[in-house]
């Protein structure tokens, strides 16, 4: 009865899997299911209860809670600014004024094409990179005004398919939190947390990195 | 004990008692009880919301906060989700935890409106009430409180208002472990955390008004109360729910006469203070302006004039004495919604009255009145707590025995029973089945055989007891004597059952001899007469010429209804007793309107022999009187008076004459909160019916139909309610998707469904759960001829 493609199904099943109780696939399967339609529609919801045989109201009662799940389009790309904060004594409004500008959408708000969606986030975890930006979850650490706006202009003139951390850091970034890091062979495809078992990653391509 | 488990808190109440000090009162309690519950049955009342005793402990609300002394000092706990110790000294006063519930109050009213003048709770509202009880007088908050629309209807029959709503999750809670269909949660969790359904998806559960009963706020409401009633305005009076055979202990609640609302009561032996919608919302038919007020006489043009009771007792008296005596049959149907007082008066007029022992208060329900009535190893309710196995092959419990469900769910998923549930199709405790077997009607006998041959999963769990065990016919398709072979395997294996039936007081009606086979308290009689299908035979064949009809609606009732309409129709007389014209009453001679259920008193029995008083709360309508009362009277006008003065004299003659009855006063019944079953310590049952392994005939055909029974249907009492008419579910045919596509079928077509003794055209739906070869059609649905008990079927392209 399922409305995804086999594939989907496919991975539906391994993440089910995984657990003992299939009730507690809901997380991983919601974000297969926002994969799906770019953002969790009703009948995602719906799709996901009937995978993890619960109703579509728990399977709510969850997706309603993290804001990470979005029921309404988010763009192809969304651009989450932090503003707890280090980032807020670094300079973080600034930069989320400028997304919002450039961008033409306010927080929550997606641009008129479509495309790009703009939002504040609570902490990311990059206190020592401070200001920290996530463009589909891809972490820019260091991220200035003047970059964040090249970085909206950048995704409206190159529309990556992929969204890679290290590319996205080397084109719009400065301070970093540690001077190392391993290096990221995958990119984000959309505006979900890239997970391989979702099929929400592609490997980053050797040419969409020029600006 | 405490078991954390995924579920939340449960506790493991055992046998050793343990000394607790609450409030400088030292008393024992049940090592592993939970301290709000030690300290309430010790008279120290905690204040709270959340926590109901019937449900698992979540300690959400926060309003049960007391101090506790421990050696690093005194603490603050949830008296809800702390069992109690030995030597536990806890203080439920304290200036600490007095201002813990202050604060706790002056928060949950941060969001809650202050409209309890317009609120439907005003007046009964626990929130109110700690308010008053427990708060601080005033609040510190100035800001704005959050808006919702308001109300909001999250069902046919609830509506929600989420700006009194305080988050205790009672609602959410009951949905997910009482009734089994969470279909409303928390959403938005947050600032803006609300109570909702799934968008499109209302809350269509059969238990939904029990969190209206429960809320402790204003925020869920009834459509049925809405409005209607200030509780201090109310009368309340203890009663017998006249829906199911459970026998569930209600509230009847009336204003100026007039009957508003059925709350459900905590009674051990019952329904926990659980009730079904159809339980909880049927009371409106007592009100409704379609009930019967004066005695109607039926003119030669089908029409009916309104009579005095004179004439219209006249009038019967004399055609039955003619039938009577001209040594032509007479027969009575009916008799079981009534009380037991009305049963013994019918079972006495019929018998020395109208000299007949054709007598049934079953409409051919299938199950020999004597295996319901008398069996050996008859079960209680309360061994469901307690069993290791329970065995379910019979009507789907939750369509036909909501409480039974609630109270099997509870002993399978609270106390680790395992359950065997065998039915032809889905059934409402699926997914609490530990092993679940379906099988064709009509193969059940085989399937019989198999369990009691083999070695497998199903046997082992059955051999292994205690066993309890819920039988009765799956649906009309199916021999009633299966069920009978079923018991006799169960009473081989060593355990007990529970022969179910349904039509609320059938129990009672058949204990007081309304069945061609038995004599008042459980005795044989000498002279069997026929049965409700021989009975309709008769009069449709012309063997029987006169018939009485007690509360009975056989056109849409019996599974055969055609039979049934040209059994009135050929009928020479026919009388009816009863509150409403009905598709059947309405082809009597004489129509005589009764007092129903609330505007008399008597007592019932239950599905485990458990005997309970209902009581009169209203008058009844017009010139209605009770059924003893009319049958008095024309046993006078016939010549053979059976003497009965009034319901109490009545039960006192049951009281002394009738053999597993004696003993059983209305003194008794009101003093004992959960009634008694019968027979008493003193008292002789002389039958005790052994079921016979005879498991009746076997057929099979391309397709055979599931033929059962819903919740909500077109019975009389919900066609008069204006919250319950449209809920029946509605005529279809449920076939599985081959069978549909070698028939040429596609979901949506109609389809007419024939069998030997009916046929109907239906809409077809395809539903891949549906075994093969099998057809399901509910029964009784509005507007739609019956299909009789044969279950071999033919389904054709409309």
């Amino acid at each position: 009865m399922s409305e995804w493609s086999e594939a989907v199904q496919e991975r539906a099943r391994a993440i089910v899997a995984q657990y003992p109780q299939r009730r507690s696939a809901v997380m991983p399967l919601l974000f297969l299911a926002m994969a799906q339609d770019g953002y969790l529609t009703e009948a995602g919801m719906i799709e996901v209860a009937e995978w993890t045989g619960i109703t579509p109201a728990q399977v709510a009662a969850v997706a309603t809670f993290y804001t990470m799940y979005k029921r309404e389009p988010v763009g192809k790309y969304l651009v989450s600014c932090c503003t707890s904060i280090s980032c807020m004594l670094l300079g973080s409004d600034q930069v989320m004024h400028a997304l919002e500008e450039e961008a033409g959408a306010l927080h929550g708000q997606v641009d008129a094409e479509g495309l790009i969606g703009v939002e504040h986030a609570e902490c990311l975890g990059a206190c020592g990179g401070a200001p920290a930006v996530q463009v589909n979850y891809e972490l820019i650490e260091g991220v200035t005004p003047d970059k964040a706006r090249q970085l909206v202009q950048w995704l409206r003139k190159a529309r990556p398919e992929t969204v890679n951390t290290d590319e996205l850091q080397q084109l719009f970034g400065g301070t970093t939190s540690f001077e190392w890091a391993i290096k990221e062979e995958v990119g984000a495809v959309g505006p979900y947390p890239a997970f391989e078992s979702f099929g929400s990653t592609a490997p980053v391509s050797a040419d969409g990195t020029e600006s | 004990m405490t078991d954390l488990t995924r579920e939340g808190i449960k506790a493991t109440v055992g046998e050793e008692m343990v000394k607790v000090t609450v409030d400088g009162q030292e008393f024992e309690a049940p090592k592993g009880q939970m301290l709000i519950q030690a300290a309430q049955n010790h008279g120290t009342y905690i204040p709270r919301f959340c926590w109901h005793p019937r449900m698992r402990p979540v300690g959400m609300c926060r309003m049960c906060l007391v101090e506790m002394e421990t050696p690093k000092g005194r603490v603050l706990i949830t008296a809800c989700t702390n069992p109690v110790a030995d030597g536990m000294v806890i203080d439920t006063k304290s200036e600490v935890a007095k201002k813990a519930q202050e604060g706790v109050l002056e928060f949950l009213l941060i969001n809650h409106p202050l409209d309890c003048p317009v609120c439907d709770r005003g007046g009964e509202c626990p929130l109110q009430d700690h308010t008053i009880a427990y708060g601080p007088g005033e609040s510190r908050f100035v800001e704005e409180k959050r808006h919702f629309e308001k109300p909001i209807k999250i069902s046919d029959l609830v509506y929600l208002d989420r700006e009194r709503c305080i988050l205790c999750a009672r609602c959410t809670r009951f949905s997910d472990e009482v009734s089994g269909d969470p279909l409303i949660e928390f959403l938005d969790r947050g600032n803006f955390t609300q109570i909702n359904t799934f968008p499109d998806q209302p809350f269509a559960s059969y238990f939904s008004g029990n969190t209206v009963q429960i809320c402790p706020v204003g925020a869920l409401t009834s459509k049925a109360y809405r409005f209607r009633a200030r509780p201090w305005d109310l009368v309340s009076i203890e009663s017998t729910c006249p829906h199911c055979t459970t026998g569930d202990r209600i509230t009847v609640q009336a204003s100026q006469n007039e009957v508003l609302r059925f709350l459900g009561v905590d009674a051990e032996a019952t329904n926990w203070s659980w009730l079904s919608d159809k339980c909880r919302f049927g009371f409106e038919f007592i009100e409704s302006p379609d009930r019967l007020t004066s005695p109607m006489i039926r003119q030669e043009d089908g029409s009916f004039t309104e009579a005095t009771w004179t004439e219209a007792l006249e009038l019967v008296a004399s055609r039955f004495t003619e039938i009577r005596d001209a040594g032509k049959g007479l027969a009575v149907l009916g008799g079981a919604r009534g009380t037991n007082e009305d049963a013994y008066a019918l079972a006495k007029f019929a018998r020395e009255v109208l000299s007949t022992n054709n007598i049934d208060c079953q409409l051919d329900d299938g199950l020999d009145p004597q295996f319901l009535a008398a069996t050996a190893d008859r079960a209680r309710i309360s061994d469901l707590d307690s069993a290791r196995t329970i065995l379910v092959w019979g009507p789907d419990l939750k369509e036909e025995h909501p409480t039974l469900y609630l109270r099997v769910r509870h002993a399978v998923q609270e106390k680790g029973a395992r359950l065997v549930l065998i039915h032809p199709w889905r059934n409402g405790l699926d997914d609490r089945a530990t092993h679940k077997l379906t099988y064709r009607p009509g193969s059940g006998a085989a399937l019989l055989t198999r369990l009691q041959s083999e070695e497998g999963e199903v046997a082992t769990a059955l051999a292994e007891g205690p066993l309890v065990a819920l039988l009765g016919r799956t649906g009309y398709g199916e021999d009633g004597r299966l069920a009978e072979a079923v018991a006799a395997h169960v009473r081989s294996l060593g355990g007990k059952l529970l022969p179910l039936a349904r039509r609320s007081n059938v129990y009672g009606a058949l204990d007081m001899g309304l069945a061609p086979s038995l004599a008042p308290g459980r005795a044989t009689t000498d002279n069997p007469g026929k049965n409700a299908a021989q009975i309709l035979e008769g009069l449709a064949e012309g063997s029987i010429l006169g018939l009485l009809m007690v509360g009975s609606d056989p056109v849409r009732d019996v599974p055969n209804g055609e039979l049934a309409r040209q059994a009135l129709e050929q009928a020479r007389f026919v009388v009816a007793l009863d509150q409403f014209l009905t598709d059947s009453s309405r082809l009597a001679d004489v129509v005589l309107p009764v007092e129903g259920f609330a505007e008399k008193e008597g007592s019932v029995t239950n599905v485990e022999g458990r005997v309970q008083k209902v009581n009169r709360v209203v008058p009844g309508p017009g010139q209605s009187r009770p059924d003893w009362s009319i049958l008095d009277d024309l046993s006078d006008r016939m010549g053979r008076s059976i003497n009965l003065v009034s319901a109490e004299a009545i039960a006192k003659e049951i009281a002394t004459e009738v053999p597993a009855y004696v003993g059983v006063t209305w003194d008794m019944l009101d003093a004992e909160k959960d009634g008694v079953v019968v027979p008493l310590p003193e008292a002789t049952q002389p039958l005790v019916y052994l079921p016979a392994d005879t498991p009746g005939k076997s057929f099979s055909g391309e397709l055979v139909l599931h033929y059962a029974r819903t919740m909500f249907d077109d019975g009389v009492l919900m066609r008069h309610g204006p919250s319950l008419e449209h809920l029946a579910p509605g005529a279809v045919a449920i076939l599985n998707f081959d069978d549909a596509r070698r028939l040429g079928l596609s979901d949506g077509d109609q389809a007419d469904i024939k069998t030997s003794q009916g046929s109907a055209r239906l809409t077809v739906r395809i539903d891949p759960s549906m075994n093969h070869g099998l057809v399901y059609v509910p029964f009784n649905q509005p507007g739609i001829p019956s299909l009789g008990s044969d279950p071999v079927v033919t389904v054709t392209k409309a």
